[in-house]
């Protein structure tokens, strides 16, 4: 049963308008934020996530150099960008392991942009973290480049900074 | 639908994988090459021929990543790579303490153990947002374009 804000009648569920008074109904029927976090996760954008800056080299880097970057700088993976810093790729730890694996050392000098991930997926600053967190669940995705309005990249977004934001808010609230 | 059941889930509601088990006498190069042909995200060393007994230790891409930017050689033992008597969860602990225990810690798995210390499952970061976005149904399937705008509907 709707009830009708404008008049108070009542009305069949799934109404667009009440039948008294023609008040439009259909915002009624949207899904409705429940706890904190839903309704951080409806609110909040990918700005508030803070993206760290990401490890950026150019596509001719050697993969071996990419790696040690990896592990010097604590990353799980470096993106590739061309002189204007418009994305071509993405490498990460699970590039790494399905396509150098014990040929790790033969393919060093290898340059990056032969073993990256061309063209990934990408997000806005201003998009939802519900919507982050939908598109990295569908396409499987630890790492996400996050353009700015040029198209150029601005940062990346991590599974784990999105599950370490949820927590953060889960024990605020608790 | 409330993620309140984040404190009394079991984490066996986090889609746990079964794990890849190996003994503590392989070496890197088989265990990296198995990773990729099972396409699993990490390993665990366990005692015994069978490799059913006690964890000893968890290998996972990131200690992959460390040997291939190091070169070492493939026929090194994974001994030396894994990282020993890693954190463990058991199969009472809720869906929260498994999410507040890899923040806190920077994990990306979670072995869970029975009461001997025989592995089980594995809890992952893929596991835990498959379980975040089956809870949210409401929340993310049905996102508007942009939120908080009306949209007026066009035809009948």
């Amino acid at each position: 049963m709707l009830l009708c804000p404008a008049c108070g009648s009542e009305n069949l569920d799934g109404a667009d308008q009440c039948d008294e008074c023609l008040h439009s109904l259909t915002d009624l029927s949207l899904p409705q934020a429940m706890t904190a976090v839903e309704r951080g996760l409806l609110k909040d954008r990918i700005e508030s996530l803070k993206p760290r800056s990401p490890i950026m080299v150019g596509p001719e880097t050697p993969v071996g150099e990419v790696l040690k970057r990896m592990i010097d700088q604590r990353v799980g993976c470096v993106v590739i960008v061309d002189q204007q810093r418009r994305l071509l790729g993405i490498f990460t730890e699970r590039d790494a392991l399905m396509r150098l694996n014990v040929d790790a050392a033969k393919l060093a000098d290898k340059p990056v942009s032969s073993l990256m991930t061309v063209s990934p997926a990408t997000l806005r600053m201003r998009d939802k973290i519900a919507f982050a967190l939908h598109r990295m669940h569908v396409g499987g995705y630890r790492h996400v480049p996050i353009l700015d309005e040029q198209d150029r990249l601005a940062g990346v977004i991590s599974i784990r900074g999105i599950l370490s934001y949820l927590t953060e808010r889960h024990l605020a609230k608790a | 639908m409330s993620f309140l059941s984040l404190s009394t889930d079991p984490i066996t509601e986090a889609y746990p994988d079964q794990p890849l088990a190996v003994s503590v006498d392989s070496t890197v190069g088989e265990v990296i090459e198995l990773m990729r042909a099972q396409r699993g995200n990490c390993v665990l060393v366990c005692a015994g021929d069978d490799c059913q007994g006690k964890i000893l230790g968890i290998f996972t891409e990131r200690d992959a990543l460390r040997w291939m930017a190091e070169g070492a050689a493939p026929q090194i033992s994974i001994r030396d790579w894994m990282t020993a008597n890693p954190a463990v969860l058991h199969a009472r602990d809720s869906v929260g303490s498994a999410m507040e225990a890899m923040s806190a810690g920077g994990y990306r798995h979670l072995p869970v153990v029975d009461a001997s210390g025989t592995p089980q499952s594995v809890i992952s970061t893929g596991g835990l947002v498959h379980y975040l976005v089956d809870h949210f149904p409401n929340t993310i399937y049905t996102l508007p374009p942009e939120p908080g705008k009306t949209y007026d509907r066009e035809g009948a």
